[in-house]
């Protein structure tokens, strides 16, 4: 009696139902690939002279255009911002009534929770099948120069979930207890930008203000950007990159553990009327 | 018939000082339809809330189906079915998908899932709009829904909290129809409650009158108007001096003030002792501004035990009630 398959079946119902949610959570992200994917054209600093070709080729890791290179960070940020309100989404129950239901129903608090979650994952692979597609149409888009291997696609994806884990498990035990909409959505636009601008998921370090490039360094989305970025630029994990691309799972893959244990005790302790 | 709920000195006290509920002890019986009486702010959702397991009591604990609500929340969540004051359906689902999703929450199979989900939206003449999104329910057809929604498991006991707040007086005679049915043919025990008079004395068959969270009395209907000895005669005097002389009129059982130059004065039969009444009155010189005559009814009863008329307060009622219909509408 956990219910959290009657649970994720409800969410997932309401989501795919609803043009206007499902046309947003896939517009946006496109509009993204297509307007910041085509902000800087890389091509200028590649044939600026052989200096900054070269400065350029190492700055972008080798991607060769913008579209390449920031693919990666948009998979991330549609991820981030899919698991966000998925998270915060716990006080909608609270306001339309169906909590009282639940809180009365012999399921586990946690399922409440954990439907959001799951049901996140789910919609945020369909975004990225969805928005890897996009990539490759339009014009000046994707280029796979070396490929994708089955390690690429590994890589790809469980990172996503990764990410998609540990934002919806954050905003979901801030919004287990608060009631309020206005300090929840609040919260979500007040990190939402740092998140991701103080982050390598747009721009390489190497063009950053230093202490930004710093601070960005911590952030879980840079980890996340950079290890689908380098397996889409190189199309699979190259020896250089071994270290560098077990170091950021790895880490992504301990702090989803944390949060998810977090979520579980948070929520099976704090949901209540 | 076995006891089936069971209070003991249960309390909830909000934030220190709220005193919601107080040192409430109350048996139920099996097969009952208990009904919980009381105006606005009483402490009758707090009370369902407590025995759902919705809550958590400050102190004292009860026994639901044999289960005790703080111990083993989780059994007693397996027996008791639960229809909220305010709605809980899914407005983007259909009837029939918030049935079968709690349904699920049972682990009911689903072939018996679908058998009593038949059942119970032919009890209620849901069958049509089962398929429709419940957003585009009628107010009276969500609460039809809400109320089977707490059945689909066949619970031992079912707690409807306010069950016809917010409805027009059609579909108020109509819901009290579906529950009598319900209880008829799916034999369980009902909790009721209500601020409305009517509407506990059409559907329960024990009562009690709660206010500032506390039970002030217990009986049948019939019981508790009987308690009142009589009809009651209410007098309001030009000055406080006529009043004192008339709580001294011999022929009442009762007599007592009840506000400024105000007195109620309880009697056996009101047909005979009026002609005394005004004699006395006469013949003491007394000056009656209003007079009016009741019988026995549970109005009466209520303003007897909380000293207050029930349906003043409906007047701060209605700003709750039309929140509550805009939520259905949308
Ligand atoms: N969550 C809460 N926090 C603080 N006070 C509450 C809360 N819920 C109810 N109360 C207070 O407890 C009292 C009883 O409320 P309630 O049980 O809802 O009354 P009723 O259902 O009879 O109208 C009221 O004074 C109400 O304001
Ligand atoms: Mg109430």
């Amino acid at each position: 009696m956990s219910g959290l398959a009657p649970l994720t079946a409800r969410e997932l119902k309401k989501w795919y139902r609803n043009p206007v949610f499902l046309l947003t959570g896939l517009i946006q992200p496109f509009f993204w690939l297509a307007l910041f994917g085509s902000a800087i054209d890389i091509s200028k600093f590649l044939g600026g002279g052989a200096a900054t070709s070269a400065a350029a080729g190492v700055i972008f890791q080798g991607a060769s255009n913008y579209i390449t290179f920031i693919l990666g960070g948009i998979l991330v940020i549609t991820s981030l911002f899919t698991a966000m309100f998925s998270g915060v989404n716990i006080i909608f129950d609270r306001r339309l009534g169906p909590m009282g239901r639940f809180l009365t129903s012999p399921i586990r608090r946690s399922s409440i929770v954990f439907s959001k979650i799951l049901s996140a994952m789910v919609r945020i692979l369909v975004q990225v099948v969805i928005l890897i597609a996009a990539a490759f149409v339009i014009p000046n888009g994707l280029v796979l120069e070396h490929g994708f291997s089955l390690l690429a696609g590994f890589v790809l994806v469980v990172t996503v979930i990764l990410v998609a884990l540990i934002f919806s498990s954050i905003f979901s035990v801030i919004a287990v207890r608060l009631k309020d909409m206005n300090t929840i959505f609040g919260i979500v636009n007040l990190v939402n930008l740092p998140l991701l601008f103080m982050s390598y998921a747009m721009f390489p370090p190497d063009i950053m203000a230093s202490w930004l490039a710093d601070a960005a360094k911590y952030n879980p989305v840079s980890w996340a950007a950079e290890s689908i970025r380098t397996v889409v630029i190189n199309g699979t994990v190259i020896s250089s990159q071994v270290a560098n691309v077990e170091w950021w799972m790895g880490s992504l893959a301990i702090l989803a553990a944390g949060l998810v244990l977090l979520t579980y005790f948070v929520a099976e302790k704090e949901i209540r009327d | 018939m076995p006891v089936i709920i069971k209070t003991e000195n249960l309390s909830k006290i909000y934030g220190g000082k709220i005193k919601a509920l107080e040192d409430l002890n109350i048996e139920i019986e099996e097969g009952e339809v208990y009904g919980l009486l009381g105006p606005n702010g009483a402490g009758k959702s707090t009370t369902i809330n407590l025995l759902t397991t919705r809550i958590t009591p400050t102190s004292g604990t009860a026994l639901v189906g044999g289960f005790d609500i703080k111990k083993h929340s989780m059994d007693v969540r397996k027996v008791i079915g639960v229809v909220p004051q305010d709605l809980t359906t899914d407005e983007d689902l259909t009837g029939y998908e918030n049935l079968m999703m709690v349904a699920r929450f049972y682990d009911v199979p689903k072939n018996l899932a679908n058998e009593r989900i038949a059942t119970l939206l032919r009890l209620v003449d849901l069958e049509e709009a089962a398929s429709r999104y419940v957003k585009q329910y009628s107010g009276g057809m969500r609460k039809r829904l809400e109320l089977i929604v707490g059945l689909v498991h066949d619970p031992k006991i079912l707690f409807l909290d306010e069950p016809t707040l917010g409805l027009d007086v059609q579909t108020r005679t109509q819901m009290w129809e579906y529950v009598r049915d319900i209880q008829k043919k799916l034999n369980v025990t009902i909790i009721l409650t209500s601020h409305y008079l009517e509407e506990v004395d059409a559907l329960a068959n024990r009562i009690s009158i709660i206010d500032h969270g506390k039970i002030l009395i217990t009986g049948t209907p019939e019981g508790l108007k009987e308690s009142l000895k009589g009809d009651i005669v209410q007098l309001t005097f030009k000055n406080q001096e006529d009043a004192e002389t008339m709580k001294k009129f011999p022929e009442a059982t009762e007599a007592r003030d009840f506000g400024p130059n105000i007195v109620r004065v309880t009697v056996r039969n009101s047909d005979e002792v009026l002609p005394v009444l005004i004699k006395y009155v006469s013949e003491n010189n007394l000056t009656i501004m209003r007079m009016t005559v009741q019988k026995p009814s549970l109005d009466e009863v209520f303003l007897q035990y909380t000293g207050r008329d029930i349906r003043q307060e409906d007047a701060g009622d209605v700003r709750k009630m039309m929140m509550n219909m805009r939520r259905m509408r949308r």
